[in-house]
């Protein structure tokens, strides 16, 4: 909504300055979005009479002027042909701008001197289009500024309403609002209707057919206009809100739906078949065209305005093509009515047409302004378009609602803000806001709510005005009196966070894409028709295709990711996002949302530097972060599956992570093939796992011993052995011995290849020997690793070399 | 025999005084004291002595082979200890050349401001709760207060899956669900995902809220004021200025906005305050009796407040962050910042 200072001037007095007006709306729920100064800076434009006006030696289109400023003569050179010697003008002189950053210099135009400039309308931004420069009104004093000497210094408020104030969608409304906090009375609108031609109701004649959706319906007739051009006045107002001006008839219609914030419409009235209006529903597939141009299909749910023969207008939304005012109407039909919220919301909604109307419909006019703004547009048309306006006027109002009463109770609205107020007080508040107050009980109020205020319906509606009214600032801070909780956040929540300073500490940066990804992405993944995962939740009103399902695995957001950054020269990598996936569940309405992290890397495993590796990551890496984040969670019962899991990774270079022999996820190499079709061209290796099977376990309790005294022993064993046998089978087997010496067992070399028999490798273990209680005997020391050796050759088949 | 001690002394004090390294003096050690060296030597003619001049000599022979001891050891010290400081002094390094690195990752701003956020309310006694991102209707507007076809849906355009699910608007539903599952006392945070179809430099279709909700016996409008001051004070400083004004939520009565004194320009007027000085950054409000109707809370015995913050937003004035999609693009030279 956008009103001028000087507009809500002529309903309340103010003596606020702008600033101080908008921070007081703003305060009282009507946000004030921008405060534009119109006029400001402006100065330079003055008013300025054309002493003469000749021919410009060298160009036959420009005129040669001399133009009196009220101290001086200035020559300037114009170029328009609308204007003769005794004009008063708009004169832009050295050193103004205008709108647009366009400043005026003193200039040579065709070798003539020009010292400013005569403005059109267009120029000075007080119209869209202009033909010719401004002629102002003859008795302006030469020399003051043009936007003083027409009362056009304004301050223009843009407000963003909440849709629950259709009463604020007017002047009147935002006035009523500053009255209210500043216990002022409003003035309403001053004029004289006089209504002496013949009674309307030989012209006219109006019946409702559905007062479901129409519960009242008003009009006048006005007879011999004459369709103009607004006068000034008229115009600017509209033109300082953003609306543009047409002609005389609808622009008292516009004018009076910004004043008081109700639609009206105007028929010509020839135009209207048997001179009647019937309020009906359209015909299933009925056409109609509105003065848009539009030719649109209805439903039977819309809500029509009809005459004799036809649809004349979409009711409450846009007038028909058909009956609106053109230059040659004389005789008009002016109708004021209220329309079903929720029924001009759907037509409005289907056909995707916004009006100032509809916008107003919608959200609920005033049942009980009709006639007064009736009278009020008809009485301007009659004094700005001439005409008679026909006795009395049409009220078809079958049904109507009594005025709302709420009970209000002071000690609810005391508790619920939490201050100390008396009746009186709140009352007080209650009549400023031109409500009636009755005491129904000690301390309860019966409120009579007017009827402009359709969003009060329940005692806390008016709590809630207590509040606004007195001042959200004057509330008290307190700090709740509450009963103690002594839950720890949940283990899911813990683990989580852990999961995710884990992955950071590991030189990975956390992502979040989007959870709607692309449908083709499963194809390019490689998956086969029926993999679940190709089920998924898919948007009914995407932005993009691109963006139309839900993703049910992170993988094709991490490639994407790691292509987009791979393309800005970021070769080194390690990405993960910790985010939802959305499995459909059959026979349920919402799918599962299961927590997955996925960790991504490519590139070289160390950053580049003088003195860094460069190797590239490879399986092993990404092996090593899995094992580096399920360590430290404690997860019990971790194995690695060496059957392949995915379709997307290389079958060589993957592996399952399983938890209680269970699937959690899934690590490896991506498959070459899927590597190309995300137009990556360096290998890259990845791991997803469902965070919340991952925890379905408890964590392991840390079982803590004390460090022993004694010396340790360590021994190797270099072996070859069959390729196919697991490295895990050799540490098991180790392990499986239960020796309480043995402290540790690992893997420090691996080799295939120059001198190991084909189908063979070699491996060298590790094996450490200590005793918590006493330093071992090489004797013994000996024993065992004899056992351990027997048990490896015993087992798997191994030669020692 | 005394005047030849004396002049080995005298020998060796000078021989002492040149050696330049270890070696040397071992070499000296050897020559002066060993089994063949010049002392031995001269000890070997005490047996031609007479039995009156022996132990005077023996004297003089303990005295020189003492101070011939000292001085090795003072001059194996001197030695070893320039030979040292010549060796720390070759070693010098340019310690300006940059340091052996395996960066630490970082979090996403967004998973940063959550956390910030969910542990001053933790301190404050608020538990977190979650709810499901694809909701039902009734969830995520109905119970709520957003009949259908009303104006108020147009606030939060939504995505659907059919006519019944959607993608949740804001993290509200969570309000329901919670109050649905557990009686009074409530005082919970809910952080999470929401969408709406709108794509520019401010609006991202996926975007990050943060709910609160608070209910007991006697909460109050006054009571929301205190926790939210709090809050905004812990997460932007004991100085920033807060203010409430009245607005409009479905589910929530009174409804207010919480604006914050502009942290760019500290509240003289800019570009990104819109030159009022100050930023939005939550909605908030008393729960309105129909959302306590909606989970059989009776509205007479308890009341309460909630809350509901864009992550993005306050990340976005946090880190000085002008658009928004930079949160999602995923360009490392942005998240390495964090």
């Amino acid at each position: 909504m956008i009103v001028t200072y000087n507009w809500l001037k002529e309903f309340v007095d103010l003596d606020l300055p702008p600033s101080q007006l908008a921070d007081l709306l703003t305060m009282l729920g009507l946000e004030v979005e921008a405060v534009t100064p119109c006029g400001e800076g402006m100065d330079d434009v003055v008013v300025a009479v054309v002493e003469e006006r000749a021919q410009h030696p060298n160009a036959d289109k420009l005129s040669l002027c001399r133009v009196n400023n009220g101290r001086e003569v200035l020559g300037i050179v114009c170029g328009a042909q609308n204007f003769k010697a005794g004009d008063k003008v708009a004169l832009a002189q050295i050193g103004a701008t205008l709108p647009g950053d366009f400043k005026i210099k003193r200039s040579k135009i065709r070798g003539e001197e020009s010292c400013g400039m005569l403005c059109s309308e267009k120029e000075l931004g007080l119209a869209d289009e202009s033909a010719g420069i401004m002629i102002l009104p003859p008795d302006l004093p030469l020399g003051i500024p043009v936007f003083t000497a027409l009362g056009l210094k304004d301050t223009i408020f843009e407000i963003g309403l909440t849709p629950n104030r259709a009463d604020c969608l007017s002047v009147i409304g935002i006035a009523r609002e500053i009255a209210a906090k500043l216990g002022k009375k409003i003035r309403h609108p001053a004029f004289t209707l006089v209504d002496n031609g013949a009674p309307i109701a030989d012209r006219a004649s109006v019946v409702i057919e559905d007062p479901q959706l129409c519960p009242r319906y008003t009009a006048r007739y006005i007879e011999g206009c004459r369709i103009a051009p607004s006068p000034r006045w008229l115009a600017n107002r509209l033109n300082a809100v953003g609306m543009r001006s047409i002609n005389n008839v609808v622009d008292v219609t516009n004018y009076v739906l910004l004043e008081y914030g109700h639609p009206l419409h105007a028929f010509d009235f020839e135009l209207l078949a048997g001179g009647r209006i019937i309020v009906r529903r359209a015909g299933e597939g009925e056409k109609f065209t509105t003065l848009d141009g539009q030719e649109r299909t209805l439903t039977s749910s819309d809500l029509t305005i009809r005459d004799a023969s036809r649809g004349v207008a979409l009711a409450g939304i846009m007038g028909g093509e058909n009956s609106e005012i053109k230059d040659t109407t004389t005789n008009i039909l002016l109708e004021s009515a209220y329309f079903n919220p929720t029924a001009i919301r759907l037509t409005s909604k289907r056909l995707g047409l916004h009006t100032e109307s509809s916008h107003r419909f919608e959200r609920g006019a005033d049942i009980a302004i009709l006639t007064r703004a009736l009278d009020r547009a008809a009485a301007l048309i009659a004094e700005l378009a001439g005409g008679t306006i026909a006795r009395g006027l049409i009220d078809v109002h079958p049904e109507p609602v009594p005025q709302r009463t709420i009970a209000v109770r002071l000690d609810r609205v005391n508790r619920m803000l939490g201050i100390a107020l008396t009746t009186d007080d709140v009352a007080a508040i209650f009549r400023n806001l031109e409500f009636d107050v009755v005491l129904s009980g000690p301390d309860v109020m019966a409120v009579t709510v007017p009827s402009f205020r359709v969003d009060l319906e329940r005692e806390i509606d008016l709590v809630e005005e207590v509040a606004r009214l007195y001042g959200f600032e004057n509330i008290p801070v307190t700090m709740p009196t509450a009963r103690v909780f002594s839950d720890r956040p949940p283990r899911a929540q813990r683990l989580e966070k852990e999961v995710r300073s884990l992955l950071v500490a590991q030189g990975f940066n956390e992502v979040i894409n989007f959870s709607f990804i692309a449908p083709d992405v499963y194809d390019r993944l490689l998956f086969p028709p029926d993999d679940p995962r190709r089920d998924a939740v898919k948007l009914r009103n995407p932005l993009v295709a691109e963006q139309s399902v839900m993703r049910t695995i992170l993988l094709p957001s991490l490639l994407e990711t790691t292509a987009a950054n791979i393309s800005h020269r970021e070769l080194n990598l390690r990405l993960f996002e910790m985010r939802r996936v959305y499995h459909p569940r059959p026979g349920q309405e919402l799918p599962a949302e299961p927590l997955h992290v996925a960790a991504i890397m490519t590139g070289r495993r160390e950053p580049e530097g003088w003195c860094q590796g460069n190797e590239p990551v490879d399986f092993f890496d990404v092996k090593g972060i899995a094992e580096a984040l399920l360590a430290p969670l404690r997860i019990p019962s971790v194995e690695y599956g060496t059957e392949t899991p995915e379709p997307f990774y290389h079958p060589g270079k993957c592996c399952t992570v399983l938890v209680a022999g269970r699937a959690v996820g899934s690590l490896g190499e991506i498959h070459p093939d899927v590597q190309e079709n995300f137009g990556l061209s360096q290998p890259v290796y990845y791991l997803e796992l469902d965070f919340n099977r991952l925890i379905a376990h408890d964590s392991q309790q840390a079982s803590i011993h004390a460090p022993s005294r004694y010396p340790d022993v360590a021994r190797d064993i270099a072996m070859l052995l069959d390729d196919g046998i697991p490295a895990a089978r050799v540490l098991d087997c180790v392990r499986g011995l239960r020796l309480k010496e043995i402290e540790s067992v690992a893997i420090f070399d691996l080799y295939k290849g120059e001198h190991i028999p084909a189908g063979q490798k070699s491996l060298a273990i590790r094996v450490r020997y200590r005793s918590p209680e006493r330093t071992l005997t090489d004797d013994e020391v000996t024993r065992m690793h004899q056992r351990v050796i027997d048990a490896l050759v015993g087992k798997l088949n191994i030669t020692v070399r | 025999m005394k005047d030849k001690l004396e002049a080995l002394l005298q020998q060796a004090t000078a021989d002492l005084a040149q050696a330049a390294s270890e070696d040397a003096v071992q070499e000296l050690r050897v020559r002066y004291l060993g089994k063949k060296g010049e002392l031995t030597a001269v000890m070997k003619g005490i047996g031609a002595l007479s039995p009156e001049e022996r132990p005077l000599i023996g004297q003089v022979v303990n005295t020189v082979r003492d101070r011939l001891e000292e001085l090795l050891a003072a001059t194996q010290a001197a030695v070893r200890s320039r030979s040292k400081s010549l060796r720390l002094q070759s070693e010098r390094l340019d310690v300006t050349m940059p340091g052996r690195r395996r960066p630490m990752g970082t979090r996403h701003p967004v998973t940063l401001v959550t956390e910030e956020i969910a542990d001053i309310f933790a301190g404050l006694g608020f538990q977190v709760a979650e709810g499901p991102e694809i909701e039902i209707d009734y969830y995520n507007f109905e119970a709520l207060n957003f009949p259908k076809d009303h104006p108020a849906r147009d606030m939060q355009d939504t995505f659907f899956v059919d006519d019944n699910v959607l993608l949740r608007t804001h993290t509200s539903p969570v309000q329901i669900r919670t109050m649905l599952k557990h009686a009074p006392p409530v005082r919970i945070i809910a952080p999470g995902t929401v969408y709406r179809c709108d794509s520019d430099a401010t609006h991202s279709p996926m975007f990050h809220q943060v709910e609160g909700l608070m209910v007991d016996k006697g909460i109050t409008f006054g009571d929301l004021k205190g926790i939210l001051t709090i809050f905004v004070k812990q997460l932007f400083g004991s100085g920033i200025g807060v203010r409430l004004r009245p607005s409009f939520f479905p589910f929530t009565e009174p409804s207010a906005e919480v604006d914050i004194a502009c942290v760019i320009c500290k509240g003289k007027g800019c570009r990104v305050c819109k030159n009022t000085g100050w930023l939005e950054i939550l909605g908030a409000g008393m729960v309105d009796p129909e959302v306590f109707r909606h989970v059989q809370y009776d509205p007479e015995s308890v009341s309460g407040f909630a809350f509901g913050m864009g992550i993005e937003r306050i990340a976005m004035l946090k880190y000085g962050i002008s658009d928004m999609r930079l949160l999602f693009e995923n360009d490392l030279r942005f998240l390495r910042q964090f």
